[in-house]
């Protein structure tokens, strides 16, 4: 067998074997600077009405604009969105959603479990302020996103004496059945324990004077409900006051609801909401996920997406939304912050179930 | 065409159209006829006057694939291959018990969120001396009751006037209404009462034309049972229909000839009779109220939870799986125990057992 070599020949195997080497040598970092393949849509979980919208307009619609790839938004509740992800994760399988909009206690949930991607490689991350790193957590497991106030909203009309100061005003035998509180107690606890008598130091191995408060309120028979139920409450005149996030108050005052909130000299509760990245996405998947996030965390995302949401973002020099600048809803600044109640994560992860079932016990009762 | 003997009904039927002379054991195929027999024109052969019918080829198509699909020897099986696919469904649910069960002998680990590894009773202990769940249980178990009461009480006379109503126009408008409920789902329907019986809702503006003030009818105890009363009312309805259709009207007749008024023949010729049905009605009535999660989810208020809810509290608001399964394997406990002394008491009703015990 004779084999003939031509000058073209040659040449081509020699440009393959040079190509084959320079591609070998190449950092990781340098191939992965290529844009994989674009998934047809990516899929973010999200809460309904209001927030969605937000989102939509802060960040999904101008990541489609940018990408060209389609946002589907997953309105399943947060929690149970989160035994399906961590299902899926177990069982090895691809992930319902690609981007879990989650409330940071919850998401510490999933990143301890071992279910979140580490998403610290995100460029935009550099701009961001401390309340974006979560607390507890090695790296960005998770990215927070926003912060929020459980403020106590009401109707002006049936506190014709002005806001109410103190959480115990609630107490006024003329509110009997016409308060409401989350039906975990969540957002109440911790004012409750101020409003009991007790110490935010005391949280949680003696959280006695809020459990006393509980049962104080249980005697005015509340209304305990989610956040739509609120508005729709509101709406239908159920209620006068609540403790719920200032989103829902502020969106059913937009709806027309007659509505104000405040801040009792006890405190309100102060959180965060977040995004995160399930495990096990196809790489490309996972690296489009990535971009979403950033996105979300660069000025004008923000700045869009919050105005919706009325809430203090993440990333300095943002605008509050018309009406908002100083309002107790949206703290800026480290005086804003002196009334409000910021439990660490890693504290409320371990105890809000039992936190949870006790508030249970007493409202069930 | 092969004809089967035994086997499935539509044989029979084939058999049935066989022209005279022909039926089972006998074949139609050219290859198999017999000279003796009455010429029978193949539904190859196009130059007869004698037309291969239609039907007789789509039936010669239908068992032929019968036949290739399920053959004759295979016969003694039919009876399990009708009901295997059940079956797997039941099967399929019983491995999701095992699993439940599994899942309950485990705490969960707020360290990982994630099931321990070792094999424990805490999670039935926890349910056991919680004064929550105790509530929540006798609440279940109170509702339910008082659901098959009132359901029955209502659906009793609805049924009877169904079905011995002597107007066409009469049945057929209880019969549109019972069913419109079954094309709404049991979440709008509750939707629809929050908005009937809510402060500001229908029922408290009739109550402001006659003076009273607008009083909350939502969100307590009673709200609930009278959602699921609503709610149940038209299975009820349907179980009971049939088993009073089974008693003659001859018999109250009769029972009027010697000299029971029409309360007399209700109480004892009616009711008695239709005791099956009312047992039958009452035990679906009775499930379905105690694992529900809609009516008290929404028109309780939060602070009227059954089961249903306390279990979605654990696995969907707490993570924890382990509580959650026990607390379903309770429920399923308790709910088949209500049931089985139910049935050993008054017996299965129309929901069958050859009428035994």
């Amino acid at each position: 067998m004779s084999t003939e070599f031509s000058r073209r020949g040659v040449l081509r195997a020699g440009l393959a074997t040079s190509g084959a080497a320079l591609l070998s040598a190449m950092p990781a970092s340098r191939l992965l600077a290529q844009e994989p393949e674009k998934p047809s849509e990516i899929i973010v979980r999200a809460w309904g009405g209001e927030w969605v919208e937000s989102l939509k307009n802060g960040v999904s619609d101008r990541f489609t604009e940018m990408t060209g790839i389609a946002v589907r938004h997953d309105l399943t509740e947060d929690n149970e969105i989160q035994p399906k992800v961590w299902a899926a994760v177990a069982q090895g399988r691809v992930p319902p959603i690609h981007i879990n909009w989650d409330t940071t206690t919850n998401a510490t949930k999933s990143a301890l479990r071992g279910v979140t991607e580490d998403i610290s490689d995100l460029d935009n991350l550099a701009n961001t302020t401390d309340l974006a790193k979560p607390v507890g957590l090695e790296g960005y497991p998770l990215v927070n996103t926003y912060g929020y106030v459980y403020v106590l909203a009401y109707r002006p009309e049936a506190f014709p004496d002005g806001a109410p100061k103190s959480w115990r005003d609630l107490l006024d035998p003329k509110f009997k059945g016409r308060i409401a509180l989350y039906n975990d107690g969540i957002g109440f606890h911790f004012p409750a324990q101020v409003a009991g008598g007790g110490s935010l130091e005391d949280i949680p191995d003696n959280m006695d004077a809020c459990w006393d408060f509980v049962r104080e309120m249980k005697e005015q028979n509340p209304l305990l409900g989610e956040d739509p139920d609120f508005t729709t409450w509101f709406q239908n005149g159920e209620i006068d006051a609540a403790c719920t996030i200032s989103t829902n108050a502020l969106a059913a005052k937009k709806n027309g609801v007659d509505l104000a909130w405040t801040v009792p000299e006890e405190g309100c509760k102060f959180d965060t909401d977040c995004l995160w990245i399930p495990k096990g996405l196809p790489d490309n998947e996972l690296y489009w996920a990535k971009q979403y996030i950033n996105l979300a965390l660069s000025q004008e995302s923000q700045q869009i997406w919050l105005d919706g949401l009325g809430l203090p973002g993440v990333v300095p020099g943002l605008t509050p939304p018309e009406g908002l600048a100083g309002d107790p809803s949206y703290p800026t600044t480290p005086a804003d912050f002196e009334h409000l109640i910021r439990i660490s994560s890693a504290v409320q992860v371990q105890n809000e179930s039992d936190w949870f079932a006790r508030f249970k016990e007493i409202m069930q009762g | 065409m092969h004809v089967r003997t035994g086997g499935f009904p539509v044989l029979i039927m084939a058999v049935a159209c066989l022209p005279a002379g022909t039926g089972p054991g006998q074949t139609l195929s050219t290859r198999h006829r017999n000279a003796a027999m009455p010429e029978i024109p193949s539904k190859d052969d196009t130059h007869t006057t004698f037309r291969y019918p239609l039907r007789w080829r789509i039936m010669d198509a239908l068992n032929g694939g019968l036949d290739r699909f399920w053959p004759a020897r295979m016969s003694p099986y039919t009876g399990w291959a009708l009901i295997m696919p059940a079956l797997l469904l039941v099967g399929v649910l019983v491995l999701g018990l095992f699993e439940m069960a599994d899942n309950s002998l485990h705490t969960l680990d707020r360290a990982t969120f994630r099931l321990s590894e070792a094999y424990t009773l805490e999670n039935y202990q926890t349910v056991m001396e919680s004064a929550t769940y105790g509530r929540v249980i006798t609440r279940s178990v109170f509702a339910a009751g008082l659901t098959v009461f009132f359901t029955l009480l209502l659906a009793l006379p609805y049924a009877y006037i169904m079905v011995r109503t002597t107007s066409s126009a009469v049945r057929k408008a209880l019969l549109v209404t019972l069913f419109l409920p079954f094309f709404i789902g049991q979440v709008v329907r509750a939707y629809g009462l929050l908005i009937i019986l809510g402060t500001t809702g229908v029922a408290n503006n009739a109550l402001g034309l006659v003076g009273i003030e607008p009083m909350r009818l939502l969100f307590n105890f009673p709200a609930v049972v009278f959602g699921l009363v609503q709610y149940m009312l038209p299975f009820a309805v349907l179980m009971l229909a049939p088993a009073l259709t089974a008693i003659p009207r001859e018999t109250e007749t009769a029972a009027s000839s010697l000299g029971a008024n029409w309360v007399q023949g209700f109480r004892h010729v009616v009711l008695p009779m239709a005791k099956p049905g009312l047992i039958g009605a009452g035990l679906v009535v009775g499930t379905l109220a105690l694992t529900d999660f809609a009516m008290p989810a929404m028109l309780g208020g939060g602070s009227q939870d059954f089961i249903a809810n306390a279990i979605y509290d654990q696995f969907f608001r707490t993570a924890d799986q382990g509580l959650g399964a026990a607390l379903a394997l309770l429920l399923v406990v308790l709910g088949s125990v209500i049931v089985g002394i139910v049935i050993s008491i008054f017996g299965a009703g129309t929901l069958g057992m050859g009428n035994r015990k």
